[in-house]
């Protein structure tokens, strides 16, 4: 496999940026927000009852 | 979807941009790791029936004299010479790693060739590493008589098996290209795995209430490496760093979750080039041992009295499967050695190791289901395709196999346990002599992954951004939430103490 020039494509990565799509903010949010609570949720288990 | 590559280290280009993972093949290296390491594991289990198969293999032991090093593992095989035992162990992993070459459709004479030089280039590092000024722990310098050692144990063979194949990688180019087909870290890695089930399903028997919460916590920390690390990764590298989806995907996988089984199970995902999760993977490789070189330390020096926290930490910080294992075991060896001299308590050896292992484990059951999350939304909500849909047997195709190994040992083990208690101490020996070949599995993926991490990548265009990513992330959110996590779940629970406390 020929590698692609990797750093013209970030470069131009820099002038055609994608910006955040609302599914992929609700993706990062609903996914970070759940991990927090159930973090919460699981540490309180394995002190109490584990 | 994109089909996936078969081998597990396609990441791995050589200076030339030559992919060092072998031609396709029905049979992966997943599968084979399963059969490997069942096959080693049954043979050992033959002691239940009074036979003993494996216990001519030879085991090194720390020395000061090297005539006195090596010896066959069971007593019933104290009159064969270390010698013959070191080349019937070589010439018995030859002709397993044969059948497995040749189902995997690699060049056979290559292969043997290639295994031949890491065998003897992994034993003789495991050789120096026991040297008992290396080696050797405060407690047993008496009886070795000498007046100092480096207090590393004879796992410091580990670490020099991997500085050994670094060498090979960055700066012996032919050599590297000369034995690339038996260049399998994740075959062997996996293979050790499969046979490291029954040895923690042993210590699970002995400690039934320990295993069962270190089981719990090591899923608990798990979800929460996916749900609290991928989200930020792929926030920053597409809101700071401008990647593409294209790009941020495989990246933030690569980073956050499992290295390269992970970014290109989500670059299949989300149908990204293969050359993208490749180039992710490339890193992932390069910082995975630039983590194996320097956390299992830092962990020996911070946490040296929460041993159990340091392995969760190595499983969840350390990326690669071959590498964070690794990191485990040597940090179980580091952290024995260091509780010793600084408390005089002697943990049993192995479970930090399995904590390691066990966390890596459950991460790399939910890439398959992380993999089919994304190809989900992507197909439905970003880049909608019409009249496509996302199976869910891709959540089966994207498993990893030779978890099924690992399973299956420890349950076999903890079966035969709880059934049959007089059987324990025959079948504690058995996983002793299965863990003789373990050692080695490990031994070589250390050499291997070394052969493998060619830091020229770094420098070369392009990747500056990539690892500038990498960099931020890893060390500035990634290895401290990780040890933050392994804290909040591990802090507390210790291994078995043998002695002391």
């Amino acid at each position: 496999m020929t590698e692609p020039r990797v750093g013209e494509e970030l470069k131009k990565m820099e002038s055609e940026y994608e910006p955040l799509l609302p599914v992929e903010r609700k993706l990062i949010w609903y996914t970070f927000s759940t991990g927090v609570v159930l973090l919460a949720i699981f540490v309180l288990i394995s002190r109490w009852f584990v | 979807m994109t089909t996936l590559p078969t081998t597990s280290y396609p990441c791995a280009v050589s200076s030339e941009g030559e992919a060092l993972a072998t031609a396709e093949s029905r049979v992966t290296e997943d599968w084979l790791a399963v059969w490997i390491g069942l096959f080693v594991f049954a043979l050992s289990l033959s002691l239940l029936a009074g036979i003993d198969l494996l216990g001519w293999a030879v085991t090194t032991s720390v020395w000061t004299l090297p005539a006195k090093a090596m010896a066959p593992a069971s007593k019933l095989y104290a009159h064969v010479p270390a010698s013959l035992s070191l080349v019937g162990t070589y010439f018995f992993l030859l002709v397993v790693l044969l059948v497995a070459a040749k189902a995997l459709g690699v060049d056979l004479k290559r292969f043997a060739g290639g295994f031949t030089a890491i065998f003897v280039v992994s034993y003789a590092c495991w050789f120096l590493g026991s040297w008992a000024y290396i080696a050797a722990t405060p407690d047993k310098r008496a009886g070795l008589k000498i007046a100092w050692s480096l207090n590393l144990t004879n796992e410091s063979g580990f670490i020099i098996a991997l500085l050994a194949g670094l060498v090979v990688g960055n700066f012996l180019p032919g050599v590297a290209r000369a034995i690339k087909e038996a260049v399998r870290p994740e075959l062997y890695i996996k293979t050790g795995i499969v046979i490291l089930g029954g040895f923690l399903g042993i210590a699970a028997l002995e400690q039934r209430q320990l295993a069962a919460s270190v089981i719990f916590r090591g899923i608990c920390a798990i979800i929460e490496a996916y749900l609290i690390y991928w989200p930020i990764v792929y926030f920053i590298s597409r809101r700071y760093f401008g990647f593409s989806r294209e790009w941020a995907v495989p990246l933030a996988s690569g980073i956050s979750i499992c290295g390269v089984s992970a970014a290109i199970a989500t670059g299949g995902a989300i149908r990204a080039r293969p050359i993208v999760p490749i180039m992710v993977s490339s890193l992932v490789v390069i910082f995975s041992v630039i983590e194996l070189m320097m956390l299992p330390f830092a962990a020996q020096h911070f946490l040296y009295n929460q041993p159990m926290v340091a392995g969760a930490w190595m499983g969840l910080a350390v990326k690669t499967d071959g590498a964070a294992v690794a990191s485990g075991a040597i940090t179980d060896a580091l952290i024995r050695a260091k509780a010793l001299a600084a408390t005089g308590v002697v943990y049993q050896a192995g479970w930090i190791t399995g904590v390691s292992a066990t966390v890596k484990v459950f991460i790399d059951v939910f890439i398959g289901v992380w993999a089919f999350i994304l190809a989900w939304i992507w197909s439905a909500k970003i880049e909608p395709r019409r009249g496509e849909k996302v199976k869910v047997v891709e959540i089966w195709q994207r498993f990893p196999k030779f978890i099924l190994g690992y399973v299956a040992t420890f349950l076999i083990v903890l079966g035969i346990g709880v059934g049959f208690p007089a059987l324990i101490p025959k079948v504690r020996a058995s996983m002793g002599q299965a863990n003789v070949f373990r050692a080695i599995f490990f031994l070589m993926t250390f050499f291997a992954i070394g052969v493998l991490s060619n830091f020229r990548k770094l420098w070369q265009e392009g990747i500056a951004k990539l690892a500038a990513v990498y960099v931020l992330c890893l060390f500035g959110y990634i290895i401290w939430v990780g040890l933050l996590i392994s804290w909040l779940f591990f802090h507390g629970v210790l291994p078995p103490v043998l002695k002391g406390g």
